[in-house]
């Protein structure tokens, strides 16, 4: 009976540390991505700003591709495509070739990588006809300005397999997968911080950060807020708030980096 | 052969086949149900899914099924050792063969009644609780489910012929029975192989998700490397199970004829578990590779995305493993004259399984804190970031590969002198593939990082090819080199310390542990998706819980596991209490 027991407890201590194990890695729910509702009348820039949370959320783009790295991952790099997507196939306007590269990607592969992106507007990724120009808006937006608008024509817009939306009447847009706008929330950093406009909370407005600060800048001013400091802002506040709120604990590296791009890319009002 | 039955036996035999045929006679009625309800039950129809009290139903049903996976690799994995076991005996007319593969078998009389019983626990919570997939998958698969339930039956047959034949029938017609065994037992779960990975890699159906062809609906991307993976995985399985069996009854026993007989028991059960141990890895690269030909979405989600923290969990699990068989085979050498001669390598071993252990468990992105992460630049360090990539950890995974099979090798050498002329020149010959294979895996890893990954990927090929070949070359060299070997001395079987057999039970607790996350992250990689591209999980559990999640319910799901293996040990061990022990010291 004593060996049992022992046997038993052993059994019990190699598990707990096991479960300690899968406590001590990084812990993240994954929520099934939702669709997102367009108003009929997005400016193409607003149209664009969608389709960045798409390209971060929905589209899973960025799980392969990258933005302005200086190595390419699986897939090639999107910073530029902008411009460079009109030139990429005779015959093709930028718009033609995005919206090739969402619904047919192997149609063309860019030298020196290897086929195997899947179809945007299939499953799993499955994003609608809308979104799809949502996305091509913000990739013009890359290295380019965008100019599609949701009442622009695809040549291939209908195959969709899952039309789960339609175009809904004005009134707002909801990024109800949650994109960089909705870590500010979550993290309360818009209690101080202004992202939309310029004028001084607690803190000063970010709505012109990127044009101040590069995307180190940025990092350093969110993990040390203290290194350097906005002139007229009092030091400490925002490290002591950030830290009372487990801020650092919390924070993901993905959601980090989703946060400093966001940043990056608000330039004011140019 | 011995004729070990008992009346008890025979009681048990009854209980053993009627559960089994109460599960068959359950899923039959939950099949016509489900169909009936699909044809005909709108009130049915609209039900999609319920809601198990308490833990909800998906924590309910993966804790079923992922104990009745364990149970099932068990009990297909035992009789598929046995019968090799047998084999030996009987070719070599030594009985302690027959009494140990007997006794293996004595393990799955019980184990089986237990592997029905939760396959129609199973069964019954998935048509309750998920009825709109199970009437899905009912349609696609309705017709394999015919020839499932005749294997089953047939299994039951086989099984307890096979057990209670023992000792009566001539033993040739007794090896063909458990030869009939493991062939249906290998149908049963290419069939319900089918089921799960059709799940995960759908094919043979329409863009609606409608059957087109049912045999590639069976036959789709990942249907045979999961057969090949779950057959060698089930074998490691089972044998770590046994292993412990035999662990458990030599701490339990009263007398050296037992502990002989049992610490021999043990050995032979983990030697079977690690000897399945070492493909293994390259069974999931074939898995790994058909999931990323079927969708490298599919494929990015399990290995770069979602997943890929679970991987360092799987790395610290399968690096404990290599270092539990190194351990106790280490250990093991002190109990055979001889061996002392080695105790000096074993230092060096350790060192190349700690710093592979280390390389393997090392993430690309690292946890950081602010300053940390500041002062490298990022999530990725300077220096360990680079080993954080497949070229560097399927590099260690070789090397690990490779230095637990020198410490096999070390073992067997252990009380053997060889006798040959060309003995040095054949142990040269061994060094010398041994160093060209660690080099050359190595020169793969380090290349690994100039090439373009569709070129990298590829290079995992040739590091297994080696490591595959230089094992299997060394040991037929090891063969002729120790044929008619000077024997030094007598193995002291029994003369273990039992830390030896603690060992043993880590093995097999880490392997449970190791089943159910790879089983966690078989079904969750599908994400939102209970059939992948084909039917979404709009339940409120279509999430994919955080990993510590999974481990608490990975870790309830093995304590479970092993009270029940705790209630099947010892009523096995009811049976063969009188007997092990005379007949090791009759037949020894």
């Amino acid at each position: 009976m004593r060996t049992t027991i022992k046997i038993f407890l052993f059994t019990v201590a190699v598990s707990l540390f096991y479960t300690y194990v899968g406590h001590m890695v990084p812990q993240k729910e994954f929520h099934p991505p939702m669709t997102i509702e367009l108003r009929a009348d997005l400016t193409p820039a607003e149209l664009a700003e969608i389709g960045r949370q798409i390209v971060a959320g929905k589209g899973t783009c960025l799980t392969c591709h990258t933005i302005g790295a200086d190595k390419p991952g699986r897939f090639p790099d999107l910073g530029g495509i902008g411009a460079r997507a009109a030139h990429r196939k005779p015959g093709y306007s930028d718009v033609d070739y995005l919206a090739e590269s969402l619904y047919r990607p192997n149609a063309y592969i860019v030298p020196g990588f290897a086929p195997g992106m899947p179809q945007v507007n299939k499953p799993p990724i499955g994003l609608t006809d809308q979104e799809i120009l949502a996305v091509i808006a913000y990739l013009q937006s890359l290295g380019g300005t965008p100019t599609v608008t949701l009442k622009t024509k695809l040549k291939w817009a209908g195959e969709t397999a899952t039309q789960e939306t339609a175009p809904a009447p004005a009134g707002g847009t909801e990024g109800a997968g949650g994109g960089p706008q909705a870590l500010f929330t979550k993290y309360l950093c818009t209690t101080c911080h202004k992202l939309d406009a310029p004028g001084k909370l607690v803190g000063p407005s970010l709505y012109d950060v990127g044009s101040r600060l590069s995307k180190g800048e940025i990092y350093e001013a969110i993990m040390d807020p203290d290194a350097t400091v906005a002139p007229g802002f009092p030091p400490g506040i925002m490290s002591a708030t950030l830290k009372a709120n487990k801020f650092y604990q919390k924070v993901t590296p993905a959601e980090l980096k989703a946060m400093v791009d966001y940043l990056a890319s608000l330039k004011g009002d140019k | 052969m011995a004729n070990c039955e008992l009346p008890a036996e025979r009681r048990r035999a009854c209980l053993g086949f009627g559960l089994p045929l109460a599960f068959l006679l359950l899923a039959a009625s939950l099949v016509l149900a489900a169909n009936g309800a699909q044809e005909g039950g709108a009130v049915t129809k609209a039900v999609e899914y319920r809601h198990f009290p308490v833990i909800g139903s998906r924590v309910a049903v993966w804790i079923i099924a992922q104990l009745h996976l364990m149970f099932g690799a068990f009990v297909l994995a035992v009789p598929m050792f046995a019968l090799i076991i047998e084999f030996i005996g009987y070719k070599t007319g030594d009985k302690r063969y027959d009494q140990l593969a007997y006794e293996f078998t004595r393990l799955l009389s019980v184990s089986f009644s237990f592997t029905a019983s939760l396959g129609a626990l199973l069964t019954f919570m998935l048509f309750i609780l998920y009825p709109k997939v199970m009437n899905y998958l009912t349609q696609i698969f309705s017709w394999t489910f015919f020839p499932y339930v005749l294997l089953f039956f047939l299994e039951a047959v086989f099984l307890y012929s096979y057990y209670y034949g023992w000792g009566k029938f001539h033993p040739v017609t007794h090896l063909l029975i458990g030869l009939a065994l493991n062939l249906v037992g290998i149908g049963i779960i290419f069939i319900a192989d089918a089921w799960l990975t059709f799940m995960n890699t759908p094919r043979g159906i329409d863009q609606a998700g409608h059957l087109v062809n049912l045999w590639e609906a069976i036959n789709n991307y990942i249907w045979m490397p999961i057969n090949i993976h779950r057959l060698i995985a089930n074998i490691s399985f089972g044998g770590s199970i046994a292993a412990a069996y035999g662990a458990y009854r030599f701490l339990a026993s009263s007398t050296p004829e037992e502990r002989a007989h049992y610490d021999w028991m043990g050995y032979v059960g983990n030697f079977i578990a690690i000897s399945a141990l070492l493909p293994l890895p390259f069974a999931g690269y074939w898995l790994g590779t058909e999931i990323y030909a079927y969708s490298q979405t599919l494929g990015v989600v399990l290995m770069g995305g979602t997943f890929s923290w679970l991987f360092i969990i799987q790395a610290v699990l399968i690096g404990n493993l290599f270092l539990a068989a190194n351990y106790y085979l280490w250990v093991s050498m002190q109990r055979i004259e001889g061996a002392e001669r080695y105790y000096r390598f074993i230092k060096y071993l350790l060192a190349s399984i700690t710093l592979c252990f280390l390389v393997w468990a090392t993430p690309h992105s690292l946890v950081a804190t602010v300053q940390e992460a500041r002062a490298m630049g990022g999530q990725h360090h300077p220096i360990l970031g680079v080993l954080g990539v497949m070229s560097a950890k399927n590099t260690a995974v070789n090397i690990l590969i490779l230095t637990t099979y020198i410490s096999f090798l070390l073992y067997r050498r252990g009380n053997k002198e060889p006798t040959v002329s060309w003995a040095r020149t054949g142990n040269l010959i061994q060094f010398a593939i041994f160093a060209f294979a660690v080099v050359f895996v190595i020169f793969l890893g380090v290349y690994g990082y100039f090439v373009e990954a569709k070129v990298r990927i590829r290079l995992s090929v040739p590091q297994v090819l080696t490591v595959l070949l230089t094992m299997i070359v060394v040991t037929l060299i090891d063969v002729f080199m120790f044929k008619n070997a000077r024997i030094k001395g007598p193995i002291r079987w029994g003369e273990m310390p039992a830390r030896s057999q603690y060992a043993l039970f880590f093995i097999a607790i880490t392997f449970a542990w190791t089943m159910g996350l790879m089983g966690y992250v078989r079904s969750g990689m599908r994400q939102h998706w209970h059939v992948y591209n084909v039917m979404k999980d709009t339940s409120p559990d279509a999430y994919t819980p955080t990993l510590g999640f999974a481990a608490n319910v990975i870790t309830i799901t093995v304590l479970i596991f092993f009270s029940f293996i705790a209630v099947i040990f010892w009523l096995t061990g009811l049976t063969s209490k009188k007997s092990s022990g005379a007949k090791w010291e009759a037949s020894a």
